[in-house]
């Protein structure tokens, strides 16, 4: 089959040849040869032509021949991917036997690392290098979103669909009770933010995985680091270049439907019936759409599809300069990127981004061709502009509210306005008082407001180089970042519990900085065969400069107003309704030393140890510093002699092992004293006379230290077949050990509990990264990479008697119990609650499950003794005949067992196609789209008619239909938890080079394409978007689905120029 | 290997990085610590305010407050609200209502005695005083506040933890011996620091040595009643004698200056001028709000016009009141028509016994006390939807009230619009909460001594009376429970009246049978467990939270009556007759 190709591909080759066109062929002679690699293997499919006339060439045969007929004086050349390309002066020779040597330079590719870049063949570490290239082609609105189907191990989970919203990104697992974020590093500067740049400005991502890799940044190490490395100019030409798209995104709401109005009052109906009392008494309730709906003139409002965006935009332009001399290079961007949101009308969600990036850096000496002193820096500027929709939880979500709003609550009056409060009173519509216009809602109170951010991430480096392999560098980062916002909230009446007397007007801002230092010393020196590689460093950094100041108030001046909305239109001070706000950031500092020696053998043994000492501002004097040591060895194993036998088809063999401690300090400052807060006032002689409160608000812990997490990875690198065919595999077990925690304490102790070194969890897993590129002509290439990874995540020590992190309760609808915790022995955040033995089908399996359980006493079941077919069957873990607390256990993991990703290209004569996508399985997701005990109005979706127990056979998975709490319901059981698992095809790109059909065109490149993003999701999850991210406000949960903005589909055209 | 790199590495770093130290310590710019803090008078008024603000932290969850769970506890409310107000039920019915129920209350009382302990330990830190009374005024107020609490914890849970330092220490439950012994000394401490200053000298809402002797005698009466004991034990050695309790309450009720207000409906906002002029009953008898600032209302928690929300910070408006309001109100509705929750509709026994009662005829505090929906808001139809224990008699001591404008355009969803909160049903309610009021002062001066003659020239109990337009009648146990069942209902304190008094039997009487509305449906209101059952089980008290049991290893024990399994939610709510 793949010699077939190549014999396809070499044939469409070769006729491209001949149909360039005009050209006079002056063919004086027939040549004619083989082509061999070193072990004396023909090369099949190496392109042989004439240097200077592309049009003169063929490819080889399965035995390496070929034949051409070339003109006097010529000369060829031969040229196979993987092999270093071979010119040879034709003369009068007739007959080549040429022999290619393997291109040793495709694996002499640098990746970043810390502090510096090593060759990706002595790396001894487990990282993943993803280029800009292949980011950009994925047309993702942000690297994460680019990253996904890219890097195993790593994995990157959308928190919303809505524009602008960020990821929850975890590396091998989850470490921490805390922040399990990673440090991200942009050009060498920590904690940059990756989503302030634009994917057309960055050269390439590594992400350090293993305790080795990521050692050097010891202390904030812990969840893994991400190196981004923007653009940077070249000596050359200068190059420019355009990229450009524009799109259309529809809501993916993978057929979730409300029920419409007449749908809404039969399930009402027959939820009273089931309870056996009157039904609602519709005419009475609304009668004037009553009327309407019988009459068949209007049947509800459908808020699901009124709050939707059809064709919302998405567009993104950026311009890159670069270019140079051989004392001054330069690259330069510029990008501006668009996203409106699919769902939120008439508070449509926005998000804009503009990015300036500048790089550049000078020779200040240069002697022998070497730059002996170096000036640079790197600087972006980010605008942001946000606007959307409130998501999340249970009650402020507008998402959710859309949902389960009654479609009998009309959105428009008959003048065409909101339906409001009078139009309520007027139509005597009286069917719930908690029921407000959402869409009104959302215009009055997420319409009116932006939220801007512009950020700027520089820094700016000296290097200096006095003899040839000896580097002094010192880098000085600063970042800057200012936010400012402002809504408005005109006065409304849209229900007696939804209403806003009085206009809200509201201005803040807040500005922060912080800076870095760092100077290093790096030593390259090759003594024979002996390489070494020594770095030293030192850092410091100081956060928390700035400070933010909001003003809230009443009664604007210029009522109706957003452009007026400012605090000085608004200037009547009231203390009921005036708030005022101003506070520092909260300030810290780290002072670090580090070092790092490479050593290698001949480039077959490889050595390296690092070791890096952390002293933070966040623990008390004496147990500030942590020292964080790591060491790896590598084993080129192709590279030794007794190898040569298969190098035929080994081309790159590499055993590798690491292991390391790294550390993480971030918890709130002055944990270690007992900090007196003064928030607590107390109104004692008038009500708007406060008296200043004051109180210890936390138990001191004097000795709270780095928690530290120790990893050891094994693993391989191989390349087959001319490292066509490329597999890396990693073992990792990750544990971290201490991790700080804010345990509950005993409430009898009367203040905040402080964070402890309270807990130890432990991540295993594996990854594998498959791939095979090739190029078996010079017009045809392609390409397929997958991963997949493994995690398992497991929670071994919290340092309280129970051994329990508690989560909250009520997170998917009122009066349900704690649906998540950590707790030891499970992994964390699972999910908490009854087992259950499916549905009880007859009368026969009651009485089974009775008696199995209950000792036959219908009322010690849970149901009581109206337990009947169509109930949970609650399983009774402790054998006590009851169910209680004591007998829930864990339902369902929101962490996923397996994450993959799949990548395609191919690319032949200047059209290319390119395919993404990712997946993950093995997770769960606790959904429900109802507030079914304290809303029982609430409305439902069409998956009410199917999911139900209906009967005997129906089903074993949802208990029969029932109204408002009932303890089916109201009882967290596996009834909530549904299976996540999905694959989504993230994008796949068409697209041509025009330059190859219009050779006038002036530039070099002019390439048009269509992209299709999030096109297929498969999933058997019944919500709307089975990438669940959300974990209720809590860092280490996730996977609660109750009403979550999915992401969108849509169609992209675009377009590359290369000038 | 690894040690000695580590060895080298950790002393070379030591030294480099002695300095760096320096470089680390940074500055806290928002708080101070226990280190420089208090140090000055303000700084000790700081320290002692925050005390009191816990109470406001509690009212976040209502259903989880004492005054909430003592007043809908008793015989004379029910639970109420909605299916999902299953707190409010469970306290009615002594049934679980929710995992880690009672957290919030627990918390917060300790949260109080956490504060009052390290007041305590750090009062001496302040060495420069205005005067020296100062400083007394400071240390009767810390004193009482941590009595306060314990007695807060004690009616509810029974004997608990008694934690008297900052120093966290996993402590077993003590008697309720010890623990009321601990609020006696704290109460006498109090009592013999506090400035003999008359009401309003002192200041508003602080507590004072006045109060501490009002509150002596509630301890004195529910420790010596409950347990049948004679005297109430003090930490220190010997007792406090019926004899010093009721010679503290003729020096707080001749000597304080605080004294009873001349109509008692006037204390509650429904009486207000701006809701007043257009809700009749108010109008016609010409009530005139005495405002939250009277000499009538002793020690209560103050809410404030300024709004707070913030979970972990205090909540600044009565959240009881909003959980009191009615369901889906409407202009009909008016005055009580601020949109609530409906918890807590009064029991038609009150209602009735009232009327029947001969001793009661022509008392206003009848109609004063509580709304017939039917007569007073015929036009509200309530909430047939969501409403669930709906007796159609309403409390109108404790409920939020709107007010219309001047020339009746416009609605205010309270009256406290007009006073100066937000024009908000939650924020607006500003109402505070009395927990001692002179009445009851009063009462218990007559309770205490058989009937002596001490205000007015009459005995307190029937200067009570007198204020109500009644007629004196003579002094008995049987007329005094009367008199305090009618003058302080839904004050929170008729639920430990009973337990004193041994009367809870009662209270299965007052409450099964009664006509009830639930959701659209009538019914009579029943017990899904028997409530004497109940009663004899937990004694009357509360579930200690479980995680704190949990936390403590066992070492906390749990209440009788609460173990696992007794969980209210189980099975269907009892409202609908199946």
């Amino acid at each position: 089959m793949y010699k077939h190709l190549l014999k396809c591909a070499s044939i469409l080759l070769v006729l491209s040849a001949f149909l360039g066109g005009a050209q006079a062929f002056a063919q004086n002679r027939a040549i004619s040869g083989t082509v061999y690699d070193e072990n004396e293997q023909p090369v099949i499919g190496a392109v042989v032509m004439v240097v200077g006339n592309n049009r003169i060439a063929t490819t080889t045969e399965a035995d390496g021949s070929f034949t051409l007929h070339v003109p006097a004086g010529a000369s060829i050349s031969v040229e196979s991917l993987g092999y270093v390309s071979q010119t040879i002066a034709v003369g009068d020779q007739l007959s080549f036997d040429i022999i290619l040597q393997e291109d040793t330079q495709m694996l002499d590719e640098t990746v970043v690392v810390g502090y510096g870049v090593q060759r990706k063949k002595l790396i001894t570490g487990s990282t993943v290098n993803v280029s800009g290239e292949k980011l950009a082609a994925t047309n993702a609105v942000d690297a994460f979103g680019a990253l996904q189907s890219q890097a195993a191990g790593v994995n990157i989970v959308q928190n919303s669909g809505q524009p602008g919203e960020s990821y929850k990104v975890t590396i091998r697992g989850m470490g921490t009770a805390g922040s399990n974020t990673p440090l991200y590093v942009v050009d060498g500067v920590p904690n940059g933010s990756i989503t302030a740049l634009s994917p057309n400005d960055i050269e390439s991502i590594d992400v350090l995985k293993d305790a080795a890799s990521s050692a050097i940044y010891g202390a904030r190490a812990s969840n893994g680091v991400i190196l981004v490395t923007t653009k940077k100019g070249k000596a050359g030409k200068i190059q420019v270049t355009f990229d450009g798209y524009y799109g259309w995104q529809n809501a993916n709401t993978n057929g979730v439907t409300p029920l419409n109005a007449k749908q809404y009052m039969e399930i009402n109906d027959l939820a009273y019936d089931i309870q056996g009392t009157a039904k609602y008494d519709w005419a009475s309730l609304i009668p004037k759409q009553y009327a309407q709906i019988q009459a068949g003139t209007w049947n509800g409002t459908n808020w699901l599809e009124e709050t939707m965006v059809k064709n919302a935009p998405i567009s993104n332009a950026s311009i890159n300069i670069r270019g140079g001399s051989e004392v001054s290079r330069f690259a330069i961007g510029f990008s501006k990127f668009d996203q409106t949101g699919t769902l939120g009308w008439p508070a449509t969600p926005q998000y804009d981004r503009m990015t300036v990036r500048m790089n550049s850096d000078y020779s200040l000496i240069r002697k022998h061709g070497r730059d002996v002193l170096k000036f640079g820096e790197n600087v972006t500027f980010t605008y942001t502009n946000k606007k959307g929709v409130s998501i999340g939880g249970i009650y402020d979500n507008n998402i959710r509210t859309l949902l389960t709003m009654s479609p009998l609550l009309p959105a428009y009056n008959d003048e065409g306005g909101w339906y409001e409060y009078k139009d309520i009173v007027a139509d005597k519509w009286d069917f719930s008082a908690e029921m407000a216009n959402p869409l009104a809602q959302l215009d009055y109170t997420r319409n009116q407001r932006y939220n801007k951010g512009y950020r700027l991430q520089s820094n700016f480096f000296l290097e200096f180089a006095p003899i040839k392999g000896l580097t002094f560098r010192s880098s000085f980062g600063w970042l800057y970042n200012h936010s400012e916002s402002r809504s408005y909230v005109p006065v409304y009446e849209l229900s007696t519990k939804s209403a806003n007397p009085l206009d809200d007007v509201r201005q803040d801002q807040s500005y922060s900085m912080r800076w870095s230092l760092e100077n290093t010393a790096n030593w390259v020196k090759s003594f024979g065969r002996h390489n070494v590689d020594v770095l030293l460093g030192q850092s410091l950094e100081k956060w928390g400069y700035g400070s933010s100041v909001g003003v809230g108030n009443s009664n604007s001046l210029f009522p109706g107003s957003f452009e007026h909305a400012y605090i000085t239109n608004a200037n009547v001070v009231d203390p009921a309704y005036t708030s005022i706000s101003g506070s520092p950031n909260s300030q810290g500092a780290l002072s670090s030393f580090f070092g790092r020696a490479n050593y290698n053998f001949a480039e077959k043994y490889l050595f390296s140890a690092v070791l890096r000492a952390d002293g933070s501002s966040n623990f008390a004097r004496g147990h500030r510093w942590g020292f964080f040591p790591s060491v790896s060895a590598g084993w080129v194993v192709s590279n030794e002699d007794f190898m040569s036998s298969t190098s035929n088809w080994l081309s790159f063999f590499k055993l590798r092992g690491s292991w390391g401690q790294n550390g993480n300090c971030n918890i709130s400052s002055f944990q270690y004293v007992a900090t007196v807060a003064f928030d607590d006032p107390y109104y004692f002689d008038s009500k708007d006379n406060p008296g200043i409160g004051a109180y210890p608000d936390i138990l001191p812990n004097k000795d709270v230290k780095w928690e530290t997490s120790e990893q050891l990875d094994l693993g391989f690198d191989a390349r087959f077949f001319r490292s066509r065919l490329g597999l890396s595999f990693d073992w990792y077990n990750k544990m971290t050990k201490d991790w700080l925690v804010r345990a509950p304490i005993l409430l009898s102790y009367g203040t905040g509990a402080p964070y402890v070194n309270g807990g130890d969890i432990k991540n295993t897993g594996f990854e594998v990264l498959l791939s095979w590129d090739d190029s078996p002509s010079r017009d045809f290439s392609y390409g397929i990479s997958a991963t997949f990874s493994h995690n398992k995540n497991m929670v071994t020590r919290i340092a309280n008697s129970e051994g329990i992190i508690h989560g909250a309760s009520n997170a998917i609808a009122q009066n349900t119990a704690e649906l998540y915790r950590i707790q030891v022995g499970y992994p964390i955040g699972y999910f908490w609650g009854y087992e259950m033995d499916g549905i009880i089908q007859n009368d026969a399996q009651k009485q089974a499950y009775l008696d199995k359980y209950f000792e036959g006493d219908a009322s010690k079941s849970f149901q009581g003794s109206s337990i009947q077919p169509g109930d949970v069957m609650f399983v009774d873990r402790n054998g006590d005949h009851k169910i209680d607390e004591s007998d829930k256990t864990m339902i369902g993991d929101p962490n996923p067992d397996f994450t993959a990703g799949l990548t395609l290209h191919l690319e032949w004569k200047g059209l290319d196609f390119a395919l993404n996508g990712y997946g993950s399985f093995g997770q769960q997701v606790a959904k429900s789209y109802r507030q079914f005990s304290d809303h029982p109005d609430d409305n439902y979706c069409t998956d009410v008619y199917t999911k139900y127990w209906n009967g005997e056979g129906s089903t074993n998975h949802y208990p029969r239909f029932t109204h408002g709490k009932h303890v089916n319901m109201s009882e967290l059981s596996r009834v909530w938890i549904e299976d996540a698992d999905f694959f989504k095809i993230s994008t796949i790109t068409l697209g041509y080079d025009l330059k190859r059909a219009l050779k006038f065109l002036p530039v070099a490149k002019c390439r048009l394409y269509v992209t299709a993003t999030n096109m297929f999701t498969f999933t058997g999850y019944s919500g709307m978007d089975p990438e669940v991210g959300f974990g209720n406000g809590t860092s280490w949960a996730s996977g609660i689905d109750n009403g979550y903005y999915p992401s969108a589909r849509s169609w992209q055209v675009g377009l590359n120029i290369a000038f | 290997m690894k040690k000695y790199i580590f060895f080298i590495a950790s002393a070379l770093g030591m030294m480099l990085l002695g300095g760096c130290d320096k470089f680390l310590d940074t500055q806290n710019l928002t708080k101070k610590d226990t280190s420089n803090f208090p140090v000055n008078e303000t700084d000790a008024f700081q320290m002692v305010n925050g005390i009191y603000s816990v109470m406001n932290r509690n009212l976040a969850d209502p259903e989880e407050d004492p005054f909430f769970i003592f007043d809908i506890a008793s015989d004379d409310r029910l639970g109420g609200g909605s299916q999902s107000n299953i707190g409010a039920q469970g306290v009615d019915r002594l049934m679980n209502a929710y995992v880690n129920w009672m957290n919030p209350c627990w918390s917060n009382r300790y949260k109080g005695i956490n504060r009052a302990n390290s007041a305590l330990e750090t009062i001496d830190n302040v060495t420069s005083w205005t005067s020296a009374s100062k400083k007394e005024q400071l240390l009767c107020e810390i004193y009482f506040l941590r009595a306060w609490y314990y007695f807060n914890l004690a009616q509810v849970f029974n004997g608990v933890p008694l934690v008297l330092s900052t120093e966290p220490q996993n402590l077993p439950r003590n008697t309720p011996d010890e623990v009321y012994a601990q609020i006696a000394s704290d109460l006498k401490a109090s009592i013999e620091h506090g400035p003999s200053q008359r009401y309003l000298d002192l200041g508003e809402g602080r507590a004072n040595k006045w109060i501490a002797e009002g509150m002596m005698a509630r301890v004195w009466l529910f420790y010596t009643g409950f347990y049948n004991k004679s005297e109430l034990p003090l930490v220190e050695g010997g007792s406090i004698s019926k004899a010093q309790v009721v010679s503290w309450l003729e020096d707080c009720i001749q000597n304080s200056g605080y004294g009873l207000v001349s109509d008692q409906r006037n204390l509650w906002p429904y009486t207000n001028p701006y809701t007043a002029k257009d809700y009749p009953y108010a109008n016609e008898n010409k009530l005139n709000w005495e405002t939250d600032e009277n000499m009538e209302c002793m020690f209560s928690i103050k809410m404030s016009n300024k709004g707070g929300w913030s979970a972990d910070s205090q909540l600044r408006h009565n959240r009881i009141v909003e959980f009191y309001g009615l369901r889906k109100t409407t202009e009909a509705a008016f005055p009580f028509s601020v949109q609530g929750y409906s918890n807590g509709p009064v029991c038609e026994k009150l209602w009735t016994d009232w009327a029947e009662d001969p001793d009661y005829a022509g008392d206003y505090r009848r109609v004063g006390s509580i709304c017939d929906r039917l007569v007073e808001i015929p036009d509200y139809p309530g909430d047939k939807a969501k409403e669930v224990e709906n007796t159609n008699l309403l409390a109108k001591k404790y409920i939020g009230c709107e007010a219309w404008n001047e020339d009746h355009s416009a609605r205010y969803l309270s009256y406290g619009y007009y006073y100066g909160s937000e024009n908000n049903r939650q924020t607006g309610l500003t109402q505070a909460i009395t927990w001692l009021r002179f009445a009851d002062v009063l009462l218990m001066h007559s309770e205490l001594s058989d009937g002596k003659v001490i205000y007015n020239g009459k005995s307190g109990m029937n200067a009570v009376r007198a204020r109500a337009g009644l007629p004196d009648i003579a002094y008995s146990l049987a007329n005094i429970k009367k008199e305090r069942r009618y003058e302080l209902c839904f004050e929170a304190i008729r639920w430990n009246d009973l337990r004193r008094w041994g009367d809870v039997s009662e209270i299965v009487k007052n409450q099964v049978g009664n006509k009830i509305l639930n959701e659209k449906y009538t019914g009579e209101y029943t017990f899904t467990v028997d409530f004497m059952e109940r009663y004899q089980a937990t004694g009357g008290f509360f579930k200690i939270p479980e995680d704190q049991v949990t936390l403590s290893e066992g070492v906390l024990e749990q209440n009788p009556g609460w173990e696992s399994g007794t969980n209210w939610a189980k099975g269907d709510l009892p409202y609908f007759k199946k």
